[in-house]
């Protein structure tokens, strides 16, 4: 199998930005990664190209993957359009390391984007649905919101998690996202006005649920010899995992946890030779608290139930053993749906290169990133490792 | 403007969204709603037989909806104030997603006992559907 390089990564700033287009904000983030690679790369290079969207709002439904490639200049680009609802682009980055591997690119480009600012409120309770399992759960009334909720409510009832639990989250991501200057939240919050939000869907309130942004990122992945063409500093991708498991929270055995993430992660750390011991610093998928609770529990950083307290041990801080969401997550750095998976990945090339201005952390080696579909139909998990194999 | 679920895929459930009709597997004897695909436990495909239930269980999952619900859900979201909706552990083994009805969901919590009545689930596309919501057992 052959070895796999991140070479570059970036994202557009996530937020709200009723002047751009889907295509200018994809735009932004290539022009962005290829200003990250150490070397100039000449974008008719790239081998393969795979966007992730899930197409909020309709606007470009059908090959969205080419009509933003080609405003890059990538005209004749072979590109596939990845849809796996929040994980589009987590699997499109997998896509793209398949493709180096098995020697088909050995220049890919991996990226997303979303819009999801410029509907009316109804369209876009419409859109944030549609992940869910339609036919059955959707028609019980729940919301996107909802289906957390029950995990959470299990969560709290079978393993004496808490609100204060929850609320650690909310307030550590924004933390963090106040020193990320892409990100769509850039404030502080308090404990006291994380858990005494507004309810959405209860147990989770305003502050357990992240926002809906608009945002692009891309990543662009190589071979060993076109990453020696580009980087004495290079960032090797060491494992990839991917599972799916059944769309609907109500088929699957646990509510507490999201067995995909297990599976992907099995995977990931089995390739890449270790264990979830040895991971330096992760990006999880918190799309709400509540999942990066369970993100920390299924991924091995705590065990089973235990995530609460090891939220709030500070294990997760920027200076504990194993920061997460260092970028401020989904919650403050915002949740453009096809754009999240690749976005995670950026954070991880930054902090591993030293990059990430006021929010780096030193001494970090090997990072993981976490993208999840749905409520867990779809999960990829990637290891980065700094230097060459 | 909705989810869109063609009145011919919701006609062709109908037993399942009246009573909850089960699909029981004759190779692990587990329970699987709706009764269609591969079975939940085992993942064994074509062994599921239809299997009327109770209609009973027990909340395992609960959640009062206060905001955002999807537009097939705004008026009556807008109507109740809150939306309760609950995962049931059925009697007989299969868990379902339902709405609750005939009570105030806030004093619904999990471990409480159900029971199954049909209702007005949504109206689209000018046809009123029906289905069956959950109310607290007598
Ligand atoms: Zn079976």
């Amino acid at each position: 199998m052959r070895e796999v390089y991140l070479v570059g990564a970036a994202q557009s700033a996530f937020g709200s930005f009723p002047d751009e287009s889907y295509r200018s904000l994809f735009a932004a983030a290539f022009e962005r990664a290829l200003d990250s690679v150490d070397g100039d790369v000449d974008r008719t290079s790239i081998d393969e190209a795979y966007v992730g969207s899930l197409g909020v709002g309709g606007r470009q439904l059908g090959l969205s993957g080419p009509a933003v490639t080609e405003h890059v200049g990538l005209d004749g680009t072979s590109c596939t359009r990845i849809e796996n609802a929040c994980a589009a682009s987590g699997s499109a980055f997998r896509q793209g390391v398949l493709a180096v591997r098995a020697g088909a690119a050995d220049l890919a480009l991996a990226g997303g984007v979303e819009v999801m600012t410029d509907t009316s409120g109804e369209r876009t309770r419409e859109w944030l649905g549609v992940s869910g399992e339609t036919e059955w759960e959707r028609m019980a009334g729940t919301t996107f919101a909802g289906v957390y909720a029950h995990m959470a409510d299990a969560h709290m009832a079978e393993h004496g998690t808490t609100r204060e639990h929850l609320s650690s989250v909310a307030v550590k991501n924004h933390a963090n996202g106040a020193n990320n200057p892409d990100a769509h939240l850039q404030f502080e919050t308090t404990l006291d006005d994380a858990m005494d939000a507004a309810t959405v869907a209860d147990p989770l309130n305003l502050f357990d649920c992240c926002p809906t942004s608009d945002g692009a990122s891309v990543a662009l992945l190589a071979s060993r010899e076109t990453a020696e063409e580009l980087t004495d500093d290079p960032i090797r991708v060491t494992g990839s995992g991917q599972a799916s498991s059944r769309v609907g929270l109500f088929q699957r055995p646990s509510l507490t946890s999201i067995p995909a993430t297990g599976d992907a992660a099995d995977q990931a750390y089995d390739e890449a030779g270790v264990g979830p011991e040895d991971v330096d610093f992760a990006e999880v998928h918190d799309c709400f608290s509540i999942a990066e609770l369970v993100a920390c529990e299924d991924l091995g950083f705590c065990d089973a139930g235990e995530a609460g307290e090891y939220v709030l041990s500070g294990a997760t801080e920027p200076d504990g053993e194993r920061p997460v969401n260092l970028s401020g997550g989904l919650k403050s750095k915002g949740h453009p749906i096809g754009a999240t998976g690749t976005g995670q990945i950026a954070e991880v090339y930054k902090q591993l290169r030293g990059e990430a201005g006021e929010r780096q952390v030193d001494g970090l080696h090997r990072g993981l990133t976490h993208n999840v579909g749905g409520s867990g139909g779809a999960v990829a998990v990637h290891v980065f490792e700094e230097g060459w194999a | 403007m909705g989810a869109y679920l063609s009145v011919p895929s919701w006609v062709r459930n109908l037993d399942s969204r009246y009573r909850f009709v089960l699909g029981e597997c004759t190779e692990c004897g587990g329970y699987t709603f709706p009764p269609e695909g591969a079975c939940v436990e085992c993942n064994a495909v074509g062994t599921l037989e239809p299997v009327e239930p109770a209609g009973t269980g027990e909340v395992v999952a609960q959640t009062v909806i206060e905001s955002g619900a999807p537009p097939e859900f705004a008026a009556l979201l807008d109507a109740q104030g809150a939306i309760g909706v609950v995962l049931v552990e059925l009697d007989e083994g299969a868990r379902v997603p339902g709405m609750l009805t005939d009570c105030d969901p806030r004093e619904v919590a999990r471990g409480d006992r159900v029971e199954s009545v049909v209702r007005r689930i949504y109206e689209q596309e000018g046809i009123v559907r029906y289905g069956a919501k959950f109310r607290p057992e007598p």
